[in-house]
Formats: C-alpha cells, structure tokens, sequence
C-alpha cells in the first residue's frame, strides 16, 4: 500500500471502554494484525468536531480466550496442536497512544470515538506543535533527526529558543557506553546547529572537554558515511561535512613539552595547541582544588588577600623586604611566603602576620604549591600561559580541550575555570560569540546526584538554572541519568536518550515511561534516540545519521600519536613549525647546557609570541647563558685531635 | 467479494426516543426485557426418528479429527427484543434480528454476508397508534383474533420474531450460496428451507437437544455415546418442510459431566452421498472443537465458526 492510499485509510479505530476509557491525554485504538503501527508512532485521529495527535505509547494484543487453560484444553495438552487448529482465534492489536496535540485545544476534552490514521509529514509538524517555530522569517528551528514510521520520513526540529536560550535551555544524553550515541548525538547536532542556527539569533559557538580516550580528538577529520547517513543528512536539508574550524587545547605532560593528548601526530598540529597556566588563571580557582576541609573562611580570606593585593601586582611590605613582590608565578609566590616565615621567625614573637594567622598562611601555601605539582603540564610554575582565546571566539568554531590525560582534580580545575571564564565574558557581552556550547561527557562525574558539594557541582547547578540568561548552554551527557544531580538535569530544557540500562530505567526518574517504552530504549538500534523537548508533549523516538566526523577509533589509526620527544626533538619540532628554515643544529646549540626549565619557558614564550625572527627571540628568551661554576671545595676546620685527657686542650 | 452488508445501522438511544414519543403519545412506556429474548425456545420432547443406517441404534467411531478441506463458511443469527410500551395493556415490542455468514480461509474469518432488521411487533391496534413512528422498524402484525393478554401478546411476538430471525438466516444463507457453493455450516437446523436440506454441501449443527429422537434403551445408547463417536444416521420426524438425515455426534467425553456435554447433531441433505461421508463429515467437526467457544457457557457443543459469527453479530448490534 503507497503512502498516499495511507494517509486516507484508517489503521485504526478509536476504542472507549468502562475499563479503557479515552481521556484528554490518552486514548486506545485498535488496528488490523498486519498494520505497520508501532511503539513511537504518531497517529492522527479525525472527526468531525476535534483533531488529535497522538504517540503510540504501548501495545496489547489478545485473544477471546478466557484462560490459558481452555487453550490447553482446546489443544488436548499439545502445544503444537495449536497451529492445527480450523480457526485462529480471534485477536486484538490494541495500542495506547498519549495525545500530542488537539484541535481545538479548548475545551481540552476527552478523545472522541473516530478513525485513526498514520501520521504524515504534516501531521507530524503539528503534532509536535513544530509549525510554532519553524515557519516564517523568524524561524528557529534545528534538524534533530527524521522521524520514521511506517514507512514515513519527517524531519524533527528543535525550538532553538528551547535549546540554546533565552527561552529554556541545555540538553541532556542518557545511553549505554560503547554504542557510540551520546557523543555522536552530539557532534551532529552541533553539525546541524552550526548549519542552521538562525542569522537573526546571532553567533554560536561550542567549548567541547574530551573527557575520555580519542572521542572528539578528530572534529576536524571527515568521516565514512553510509548511503542511508547521506540520505538523513539530505532528509534533513544539512550538509555531511566535518567541522570547519578547530582548535585543540590540551596541557603538556609532566614533562612539559609533549602534549597530553592522542592528538599528536604532526599532520593535527597546526590546530592542537598546549593549554598552559600560571598562578594568576589558577588562584581564583584554588577552590576547586582544596577539599572541604581546607576552605575554612581564615583560610579563605588569606586566597582573597594574595588575589586582591598580591598576585599579579606590586606588593610593598618593607617588613618583609625592601624591594616591593612581584608575584607573577608559583616560584615568586614561594618567594613571598619564605619573606613572611622569615619575618615571623626573625620576630621571634607572635602567630599572626598582618591578621593571618601563620597556621592558615602555612596551610595556604602547602595547598597552593601542592597545585602546580598535581596539575603538572597544566600549571606551570615559570608564568609563561598560553590560554584560550577569550573574546576572540569565532563563530561556528568549535573548541575542544583534551583533558582526558589529566588528574581528576586538574581536570575539574580545567571545567571550572574555563566555564567561568565563559560566563564573565558572556555577561559582559565580549566573548566574540552570542552563543556558547559546553558539552561535557561523565557528567555524573561532575554533578552526582550524592557525594560531596563540589565546587563544580556547585558550579554546574548555577549554571544549569541560569546559564541561558546569558547564551551559555550545557551539552551535557552521562551513562545513568539518575547518577547526576537531579537539578542539573531537571534543567535541562531537551532531554535525549539512546539505548538505555534495564537497571536505569527501573530507577523512579523514568516511572512516567511505559513498559513498552522502555523496552524500545532497552534495545534501541545505533543512531536512533527518543527526545524530549518542550514543544513536545511527548518523547519522540527519531533517528539521526552518524556525524560526518572521523570516530575516535578511525582517527588513531590514521593519525597515530606521536612517540614522546626528548626536549631537544621537541624544541626543533615546535620552533621548526613557527619557522622551518631553523636548522636542528642551531637550536641544539642554543639549549646545550641550559636548565630544562628555562628551555621549556623560552619555547613557550617564543611560542605564544610567535615572532618575525624566531630564532633571536628564543635566544633572548634564554638569556645569557652561565657556564655552570664548580664550587671549589672549602678547607675545612682541622679535626679536633683526640686524647684519652677530656680535659685536655 | 465484497461482503452483502445491509444498510441498516442501529441509531444509538433509539429505544429511548421512542419510548418518549410513545409517552407523548398516550402510551405507557415500558422497558421489559423478556427471558431467552436473544435465542429462541424449543419444547422439550420426543419425536422418535426413523433408522436410516443399521438395524438398530449404535455407535460408530468416525476416526481421529480431520481439518475441513478448503474454505467453510458459517451462518448463524441472533435475535433482541424487549417491550417498548403499551396502549393499555397491549404491549408494543421493539426486534432486532440479525444474520451473517462468515467464511474461513487460510484459518481467519472474515464476513461474507451480513443483514440486520427492525421489527417493530404488536397487535394492529397498537402498531396504528405507532405508524409514524416506526421510522427503520417494519411493523409485523400479531393476531389479535384472541382477547388481549399481554404475556400471551409476548408469546406470540416471541414466535413471529424467530420465525423472522429464521426467515433471514434463510436470505443470507441464499445469498451466500448463490455467490459460493462451498461448505456451509448452519447453526440449527437445515430443515427449515427444502433447498438447504436438499444441498450437497450444507451441514447444519444443533446444540440443543429438547427434541429427542429416541427413547428408553435407544436414548441410552444415544446419550451415552463415547467421545469421537456418531450414532446411526436417521432420519427426524421433522414437523418442518423438508426431509433431512442426521446424527449425533459427541465432541468432547462426557464421563464425569453430563449426558449431553459435547453432543451435538448433525443434519445434512438426505442422500446416500450424505450417508457414506458421515464419518468423514465427523472427522471434519471433531477437528472444528478447537478452539474451544469459551466463554460462552455452551462452549462444548458450541462451534468456533458458529460462536464467532454470534460475536460479531452482537458487536454490529450494539
């Protein structure tokens, strides 16, 4: 049967019982065996007075037998008798369906008795009330995928409003590990976000964290696509390409020069750059790396006071030392609390120096310079930063920060500083884009439902409940749903979930799912997810075409990371790309004999400022090189001559 | 083919609406739903039948169940009423009749037939008083040579509406076997039309047993008779228009329930033809016991064919 003989027969008829009866959010229909109605499918029932949309929520099916055991005895005890039967028995193919939609919509009244059709693509835009936004000048819809029943194909869009702000905002995955939906689900729909989102709601851009193994190392990479992919791609009127503009950050080693990421082959390093910083981008967020215990108000008044009056600025206090500090990084900062141990000391009185307590001042500086020794890679100690482009954000780029090689600490240090560097600069207006993406992967990681009241969770919470005042919208996605932090993901505006845990689905969070429901998420396919938006009344199953990104697996195999280099390979390696005429004995004769600290901060340096003649700039950046001197060995104090006499002189 | 369907729809609150014309017309509205008013009721007794096969009453074991070769097609049909009113005390009683064949293929049914009416029943007097008020319903004249009495009234639509009943089952079962002259099976009696009782491939099937063609030793054998076995065929005393052969048949064992649990007749055409199938004829029902007819309470005896007819006849006559 062609689609259009569908779309004027009806598949089913509206049934009302004592038992069963049709309310204005739910009614029961029945259908013929062989109708290609299914779980997920939207129906549109017609009469005369009233139209309604509905999803197919569940399905029943029986017969007219009373109880097993008239079967049994109908079959003489033989199951295989069954089948041999005269007459199969009258059976019914049952379904409810949860309204989506009604016409009128006032008076909401109960779903009158009347045929059932299949949805077509019409319908199906005003069954999920998409014609309020995706129609006209001021449309703002984006594909999310192509609902497919019965043989029909309709795009799905989201309300850009809902999904990006002002309206409501975030998106949320829930799904098994391993089948490759939740970060899929996301690169394609920032690949359609970038492709649609509409002129007149201005710049979007997305800050992506890599979290785990090579999964977003390669946005920049086209992938393999299927001839269905291509099709959804073109059902959905977007183009199958890969990200145009990326820009990779991640911090270095604890070596400090190879970076801690899967994304070092040479042919990626043009756009993969080290994500290095110092005291000053740290101090602010020394929150996130003290535990509970350590941030008591003394202690946190004493941070206050090196933040406001210290680091980065002049600080004068002649009863430390004549010369006024100069605290730029964790080194000079060391060299301001000896001062003041010093002092203390010299004093020979007193606990407190200027109203700190020397205990707190103690416990400040073992926790601070414990960072740059955790957060080794990310936190340098010689003050040389190299940090993402704040206020210079281009829109449709996306920015990716590996922090999968970091401790779980440094890793929150990273989450914490650049989200908040993102909304300062969206609340002033000058990030370079009007809108930001975050996606951030294990988010029950950083928003548990139980656990600790984090600096991050904290964090994620403010976020999720105000962050789209400022165009500030959290992708995030998690394995179990009911792990995160119910706030966290109560807000978020759209709601996505691929093949979901049996175990999962049992929990209270998805009591509102049917049975039948759940089965689908139970044992849905790759690259099919069930959607809840706001315009939705109801989750919709829709199925999206795999992002046209190269997979994480593909990428290592085509660009396999680099083996770690000697300092003098990665000296050569990275000045060679700011300058390629630079020969590898120049340099090597430059570094001979210098302290691997200051080669280190010289490349950075030279690095970051990327200079006309590299070459003179990384040799002054090393300064005059000091011969190494060895200390002549002292005369030492002739050894007392020893005697039986004690008293002896 | 498409099925024959008549066009007749029962509007819903019909009833209802003419009880109040009835009321606004001077009668007294009335709502009384006669016993046994969806099936028809058969006098107990005894009608010694005539022996066609053997000398005397036996039993005969027709062999293991067979499945009906081909398509089969099943009639049956049902009748309502119920008293609407009454002008003094002559009732006015509102029928419904229908009647249906559904045929089998590839084991699902599906309708072949279908025809439906509205009787509208009661002495002449009152059917006058009610002429423009009939709307769908056809007036059918009870006698009124007798002083009125209402329940003899009743008696006597009860009668007219099976003869009605009776009369369109004859239709539907003419139509069918004008497009199709395939197996069909009658609920009831093939004796009530000399063409089906003379058909070759017509076989009608009787649940009820108030008739009884034997007695004393014979009705023993008769009422006793095991499972998968027939009688001897004989031939009814029928008081109907045409002469039929039939036997009895037991479709499920009786021992521990009741003499007449799983016993039906079979009627067929009076022929020698008929009379060598019998056992063949038996196999075929032995294997139309299953699916077994629950929950209707005569599953036993009750065909699926036939039960699924009544069900659908029921779900049109709402």
């Amino acid at each position: 049967m062609s689609r259009e003989q569908d779309e004027v027969i009806p598949v089913g008829r509206v049934v009302a019982t004592e038992l069963k009866p049709s309310t204005p959010h739910q009614f029961y229909f029945w259908t013929a065996r062989q109708s290609p109605v299914g779980i997920g499918a939207i129906v549109r029932v017609a009469t005369v007075e009233r139209l309604v949309y509905g999803v197919v929520t569940d399905g029943y099916a029986y017969s007219d037998l009373m109880t097993p055991l008239d079967d049994v005895i109908g079959a003489d005890g033989d199951p295989a008798a069954v089948d041999a039967h005269p007459t199969e028995r009258a059976e019914i193919r049952l379904y409810a369906a949860a309204v989506l939609r009604q016409e009128p919509a006032e008076p909401l009244q109960p779903v009158p008795i009347g045929d059932v059709f299949l949805a077509t693509d019409i319908d199906v835009i005003a069954a999920l009330r998409m014609d309020a936004y995706t129609e006209g000048e001021r449309a703002t819809k984006l594909p999310v995928g192509v609902y497919h029943a019965a043989g029909l194909r309709a795009p799905v869009f989201l309300d850009a409003d809902f999904l990006l702000g002002p309206e409501a905002a975030h998106l949320n995955i829930s799904g098994v590990s391993g089948l490759a939906t939740k970060t899929s689900a996301v690169e394609f729909l920032l690949t359609s976000i970038f492709q649609t989102f509409p002129a007149h709601k201005g710049s979007v851009a997305a800050v992506c964290f890599n979290v785990k193994g090579p999964d977003l190392c390669f946005l920049d990479q086209p992938g393999e696509l299927s001839a269905e992919d291509l099709e959804l791609y073109a059902k959905l009127d977007l183009e199958a390409e890969c990200f145009q503009s990326v820009r990779y950050f991640a911090p270095y080693k604890a070596d400090g020069v190879n970076l801690n990421t899967l994304r070092t082959n040479r042919a990626l390093s043009g756009n993969t750059e080290p994500l290095v910083w110092g005291l000053r981008e740290v101090l602010d967020f020394a929150e996130v790396l003290l535990n509970r215990d350590d941030i008591d108000a003394k202690a946190d008044a004493f941070i206050d006071f090196l933040a406001d009056r210290v680091v980065g600025k002049e600080y004068v206090d002649t009863t430390l030392r004549q010369e006024p500090f100069r605290v730029q990084t964790f080194a000079d900062l060391n060299d301001f609390f000896r001062a003041i141990f010093d002092y203390a000391e010299a004093l020979g009185r007193g606990e407190v120096w200027r109203t700190h307590h020397l205990a707190t001042i103690r416990k400040v500086r073992n926790r601070l310079s414990n960072i740059s020794t955790r957060s080794k890679g990310l936190v340098t100690d010689d003050g040389v930063v190299n940090d993402l482009p704040w206020g210079e954000f281009q829109d449709r780029s996306v920015l990716c920060i590996d922090v999968a090689g970091l401790d779980p600490l440094a890793q929150d240090l990273v989450f914490a500083r650049v989200v908040s560097k993102l909304r300062e600069h969206l609340e002033r207006r000058d990030l370079g884009v009007d809108h930001i993406i975050v996606f951030v992967d294990e988010l029950n990681k950083y928003a548990p439902a139980d656990g600790p009241d984090t600096y991050v969770r904290r964090m994620l919470l403010d976020l999720s409940e105000r962050g789209r005042y400022l165009g500030l919208a959290l992708f995030s996605a998690q394995q179990f749903r009911s792990q995160v932090h119910r706030r966290v993901v109560g807000n978020a505006g759209t709601s996505i979930f691929g093949r979901m845990d049996m175990d999962e689905l049992a929990t209270p969070g998805y009591s509102t799912v049917t049975p039948a429901t759940k089965s689908k998420l139970a044992t849905m396919p790759k690259g099919e997810l069930m959607v809840r938006h706001p315009h939705f009344t109801q989750p919709i199953f829709v199925r999206f075409p795999r992002p046209a990104v190269m997979t994480g697996r593909d990428g290592i195999e085509r660009f396999p990371p680099e083996q770690d280099l000697s300092l003098a390979e990665a000296v050569r390696r990275q000045l060679q790309a700011l300058d390629r005429h630079l020969s590898a004995a120049d340099l090597a004769g430059l570094i001979e004999g210098r302290r691997d600290v200051d080669v280190r901060r010289a490349v950075h340096a030279t690095r970051q400022a990327r200079p006309e003649n590299v070459l003179a700039f990384f040799r002054s950046c090393l300064g005059r090189a000091v011969p190494l001197e060895v200390a002549p060995p002292q005369r030492g104090i002739p050894a007392v001559k020893r005697s039986s006499d004690p008293y002896a002189p | 083919m498409p099925p024959n369907r008549t066009a007749v729809r029962v509007r819903r609150g019909q009833s209802t609406l003419l009880r109040r014309a009835l009321a606004e017309r001077g009668l007294s509205p009335a709502t009384w739903l006669p016993e046994a008013s969806e099936g028809r009721v058969v006098e107990a007794t005894i009608q010694p039948a005539r022996l066609i096969e053997d000398a005397e009453l036996r039993t005969h074991a027709v062999g293991s169940a067979q499945a009906w070769p081909g398509k089969v097609a099943f009639l049956d049909g049902i009748q309502r009423y119920h008293i609407v009113g009454y002008l003094g005390s002559t009732p006015l009683v509102e029928a419904r009749v229908a009647a249906a064949v559904r045929v089998r293929r590839d084991r699902r049914l599906t309708t072949a037939g279908l025809e439906q009416e509205r009787l509208m029943l009661g002495r002449p007097d009152v059917l006058r008083a009610v002429e423009d008020l009939l709307e769908d319903a056809r007036p059918v004249v009870l006698p009124d040579d007798e002083p009125g009495h209402p329940v003899v009234d009743l008696e006597a639509a009860r009668r007219a509406i099976d003869r009605e009943r009776g009369a369109l089952e004859l239709r539907v079962g003419d139509a069918y076997r004008q497009q199709d002259e395939g197996w069909l099976v009658v609920d009831g009696s093939l004796a009530e039309s000399p063409q089906w009782a003379a058909a070759a491939r017509m076989i009608g099937v009787s649940k009820s047993h108030a008739t009884l063609p034997f007695a004393g030793r014979d009705q023993v054998v008769y009422l006793e008779m095991p499972y998968g076995n027939r009688s001897s065929v004989f031939a009814p005393k029928s008081h109907a228009v045409a002469p039929v052969y039939s036997w009895a048949l037991r479709l499920w064992p009786w021992e521990g329930r009741d003499l007449f649990h799983g016993l039906i007749r079979v009627e067929t055409a009076p022929t020698r033809e008929a009379l060598d199938a019998a056992d063949q004829i038996g196999r075929w029902l032995l294997a139309e016991r299953a699916p077994i007819s629950t929950p209707d309470p005569r599953w036993d005896r009750l065909l699926y064919g036939i039960h699924d007819v009544e069900v659908y006849l029921k779900s049109r006559m709402v």
